[in-house]
């Protein structure tokens, strides 16, 4: 009698458990800048990450599991980095983390490799990141791939003398260093460089000693501080073609009628109306290029996440990082391929014109 | 285990800066916000010989680090025996921004912007250390060397004298004690501990760049020295356990993390005022 | 003409710049106290007209009311920390040290409340550019330069002609012999914090006008600010005001010889020279 009674609740607890194991959530987690000059990116990354999570949670998640995503400030700072990695592998044992900005992760590489956990980045455009760690993936081309572009463009057009104003950090002296590598190989000059500091806004003294070296284009390798520099060239009449990348695309930038007839490279990347109506109305900002890249990025994981679910294997870092190769091509915002651990992506050579972002022509990255 | 390791290590590596800018604010009394700087030097000369063609070995390139540190801080401290408390706050920021640039701009030295990866693990007396157990050994002893050698100078005579110049600097110099090699020596003694943290963080973390030493990393070091108390080895030692641990409790409590992020600077400016205003001796120091 | 081109954007920067460093003159001639908070309030004037400006009151409006809130600002601190801690006789390092944590505070509140972003004045006219003769100069930018120079010539009257004035240098002067003459320094000290912010606030809007907001901008100016008020002479509006202008000037012609990121490095190293060798100034009152 008792026996019966005891494989009854044997059975019934086996079954409770069964069902409990089906809906466990799967952790994963983020250490991007959110304080401190670099916040401004990096809260759109957080956003676009978030964004993408939710939407899949509202739809049940990744076959029934929910998604969540723990996010760790690293202030931009090698240290922080590092603590926070640690912190997430050895106490919530995240197999996988998103992360920006390319000091940080060169840090948190070589712990990667060792612990085997996936580090995604979808911000970073150091050339360092492509072969910093086969645990590293990035989502967008490196700075290289993006000058490659343009140098071709402006060969195209003819502009054989350039000016460099670059941004003196890791991304700008690294734009800095392709472009005057890269443009003399095929047959330009550099005239003159000048760098600015992150956050500096008053780029007349720079602009006024480029402009002297009378360049016919003005190579421009900022992250921050766009809207202020379109007003200042345009103050300027400038007689010379500003070109620069993707971090040009600065929505005020676009829309301030001063920045007429700016050329660059553009990772193609765009948000389908809905999608960045629905951002806007989530977060009250526009979903601008990091927003974007991160949202694509979470999508990507989340699809890496699906086949490993009903594959029934194990969430590690180690089967994340196989999967993702395995499936190798993904369709999120933009279709993308990774046959390396940097994504082929098309970049296009955008103008901005009348307060748009008009692509004149796309290039698939090598 | 690797984080409580690492958290143990960045601890230990931040007392013993805690240290040096004690000795420096706390007991002679010269106001730094430049103690970063020297803490970089150290960092960049050791990553450079550790890295260079032939490379050193770690305690070598250490005490090049060290000996460079404690001239720098010779040098830098020098102004405020010429020049009054207020005008050598300017100096004082001025030096940390220059040297901000000099890390920034000569990338040539250190790297520039992009910093410095690669840095390989120290070997101490032919040993190689990896795991991070062993670093974090490394680190703890160089912290345990660190306050044996400050408490053994404030119970010596020469810390008799430094108290001594913190109370009356005049009554000193008419005993006819040197005031300016009192100063000199525990700025040099400042200059020794930031060089050997420098170094050992740069081995821990086998990455450096410019943004670890900058005027923030400064102020959180004077921050570190008023909350954990002035002119003491325990407030040294306290101090930074506990700023570090900060940002990990924060994140245990449940603000949405845009604020949260913010949150940590605005406690930290927090705490300076109100341990101005109410317990300016810190939590285990003495009065600054 | 790239030479007079800089030579005015250095006059521009230069005369912000010189209000900057009139107005902490008046605070640490006065209290003795080095006030770093005062960046803090510089960057709190640009967030409040803008925050204004955002909500469609008029730009003077929302000039006036920057300065007004500044000047709030600036009592409150003098009152409630810097009087307190004198009061509790906290040696010149605590109160140093509280103005740090108050200006980490104030940059902190405004970049948690309207984000880390740079921000650009939604103010059409501002970026419109007068052409003279080979020069540009944006609307804004020469708006800086008359205001400023008015608020410098204000002060000289200021501080010259009313009792106000010349009560708030008598303090400067000779604190002691204040407080037994019943000149009652510590209300004086008061206004003297809350006119400096006040008139810290004219810089503090009309340059985001022209460059952007941004929360932690504040220090290097005020850094700049300090160098021009030392080296001009402590105790010396004129000074403080002439040579914030040189400093500029320099800056900015700097680039024509050595290479850019080494500019403002540069102006530190002279400083740090300076002070070696003439630690009172070039044009200090008689001491």
């Amino acid at each position: 009698m008792y026996s019966g009674l005891r494989y009854g609740l044997a059975l019934l607890s086996l079954a409770l458990s069964a069902g409990t194991a089906a809906a466990e959530t799967i952790h994963l987690g983020a250490v991007i800048p959110l304080t401190g000059p670099a916040a401004v990116v990096g809260n759109q990354e957080l956003r676009g990450i978030q964004f993408a999570i939710d939407s899949a949670n509202a739809k049940g998640g990744v076959h029934g599991n929910k998604v969540e995503v723990q996010f760790e400030d690293n202030q931009a700072k090698a240290d922080q980095a590092v603590l926070l990695f640690n912190k997430l592998v050895d106490l919530q044992h995240i197999p996988m983390m998103f992360v920006g900005y390319s000091g940080p992760t060169l840090a948190m590489a070589p712990l990667a490799t060792r612990k085997q956990v996936l580090l995604v980045n979808a911000g970073a455009q150091a050339d360092k990141l492509s072969t910093a760690s086969p645990y590293l993936v990035n989502t967008l081309p490196s700075t290289s791939d993006e000058v490659k572009v343009m140098v071709k463009y402006l060969g195209e057009q003819g502009k054989k003398k350039a000016a460099v104003l670059y941004e003196n950090d890791a991304p700008g002296i690294g734009g800095r260093d392709d472009f005057v590598d890269l443009f003399p190989k095929s047959g330009g000059t550099i005239v003159a460089q000048e760098p600015v500091q992150f956050g500096q806004t008053d780029y007349r003294p720079a602009l006024l000693k480029l402009a002297a070296a009378k360049p016919d284009v003005l190579y421009v390798v900022i992250t921050a501080g766009m809207p202020s520099l379109v007003q200042q060239l345009h103050e300027m009449k400038p007689d010379f073609l500003v070109a620069g990348s993707t971090f040009m695309a600065d929505p005020a930038a676009i829309a301030d009628p001063a920045s007429n007839g700016i050329v660059h490279t553009q990772v193609q990347i765009d948000a389908p109306p809905d999608l960045s109506a629905a951002f806007k109305a989530k977060y009250g900002a526009d979903m601008d290029f990091f927003a974007r890249q991160y949202y694509n990025a979470g999508q990507i994981v989340l699809t890496v996440l699906d086949k490993l679910v009903a594959e029934n294997k194990p969430i590690t870092g180690k089967n994340i990082h196989d999967a993702l190769f395995q499936i190798h091509k993904f369709q999120g915002l933009i279709p993308m391929e990774f046959n390396s651990n940097t994504a082929t992506v098309p970049i296009g050579i955008n103008e901005m014109k009348d307060g748009k972002d008009v692509t004149l022509k796309q290039v698939t990255a090598q | 285990m690797d984080f409580l390791l690492s958290y143990l290590s960045l601890a230990a590596i931040y007392v013993m800066l805690g240290l040096s800018t004690n000795l420096l604010v706390g007991i002679v009394g010269i106001f730094s916000v430049s103690q970063a700087a020297v803490f970089g030097v150290g960092a960049y000369i050791v990553g450079h010989f550790l890295m260079a063609a032939e490379p050193m070995s770690f305690l070598a390139a250490l005490a090049i680090g060290m000996l460079c540190c404690i001239t720098l801080n010779i040098l830098v401290t020098l102004p405020s025996l010429r020049v009054s408390g207020d005008y050598f706050v300017v100096t004082s920021f001025g030096i940390q921004l220059l040297a901000t640039a000099v890390f920034t701009n000569w990338t040539a030295g250190t790297g520039g912007a992009s910093g410095m990866p690669g840095i390989p693990p120290p070997d101490v007396f032919g040993y190689q250390l990896q795991s991070s157990w062993q670093l974090m050994a490394l680190c703890m002893a160089g912290m345990a060397l660190a306050c044996l050698c400050f408490w053994l100078v404030m119970r010596a005579p020469f810390g008799r004298l430094l108290r001594a110049i913190r109370e009356d600097e005049r009554a000193v110099a008419a005993a006819g004690k040197s005031v300016l090699r009192a100063k000199v020596s525990a700025a040099a003694l400042a200059g020794a501990f930031a060089g050997l943290a420098g170094g050992l963080y740069a081995t821990f973390l086998s990455f450096i760049d410019p943004s670890s030493f900058d005027l923030d990393a400064s102020i959180l070091l004077l921050t570190m020295v008023v909350v954990g108390g002035a002119r003491t080895l325990a407030g040294s030692i306290v101090g930074p356990f506990l700023l570090l641990a900060l940002p990990q409790i924060l994140t245990l409590l449940d603000i949405p993390t845009i604020f949260a992020a913010t949150a940590r600077q605005l406690i930290y400016g927090t705490l300076l005022i109100a341990f101005m205003l109410f317990r300016p001796q810190g939590l285990l120091g003495e009065r600054l | 003409m790239i030479l007079l081109q800089l030579l005015i954007n250095g006059l521009v920067t230069g005369c912000a710049l010189g209000v900057v460093a009139i107005s902490f003159a008046l605070v640490y001639s006065t209290t003795k106290i080095f006030h770093v908070a005062h960046a803090g309030v510089y960057t709190l004037a640009g967030y409040i007209a803008w925050l204004l400006v955002s909500h469609a009151v008029p730009e003077v409006v929302a000039l006036a009311a920057a300065v007004l809130v500044c000047a709030g600002a600036g009592a409150v601190i003098q009152h409630q920390l810097y009087a307190r801690l004198e009061r509790r006789g906290a040696p010149h390092l605590v109160v140093l040290i509280a103005s740090l944590g108050l200006l980490a505070v104030m940059q902190n509140i405004i970049a948690a409340v309207f984000s880390p972003n740079i921000l650009q004045f939604p103010v059409l006219w501002a970026n419109r550019t007068l052409a003279l003769d080979g020069v540009a100069l944006t609307y804004a930018q020469l708006l800086t330069v008359l205001i400023c120079l008015a608020a410098y010539g204000g002060v000289m009257w200021f501080a010259h002609y009313t009792t106000l004035g010349k009560r708030i240098r008598a303090v400067a002067s000779n604190p002691f012999l204040a407080q037994i003459t019943r000149l009652q320094p510590n209300t004086v000290y008061v206004y003297v914090v809350a006119i400096a912010s006040a008139i810290v606030a004219l810089p503090g809007v009309l340059v985001p006008l022209d460059l952007g907001l941004q929360p932690y901008g504040g220090i290097t100016p005020l850094l700049t600010a300090t160098i021009a008020m030392i080296a001009g002479g402590v105790g010396s509006i004129s000074g403080a005001f002439v040579l914030s202008i040189a400093i500029a000037e320099l800056q900015n012609l700097s680039l024509l010889a050595i290479p850019g990121e080494w500019s403002i490095g540069i102006t530190f190293f002279i400083f740090v020279i300076f002070m070696l060798f003439r630690p009172t100034g070039l044009f200090s009152a008689a001491r």
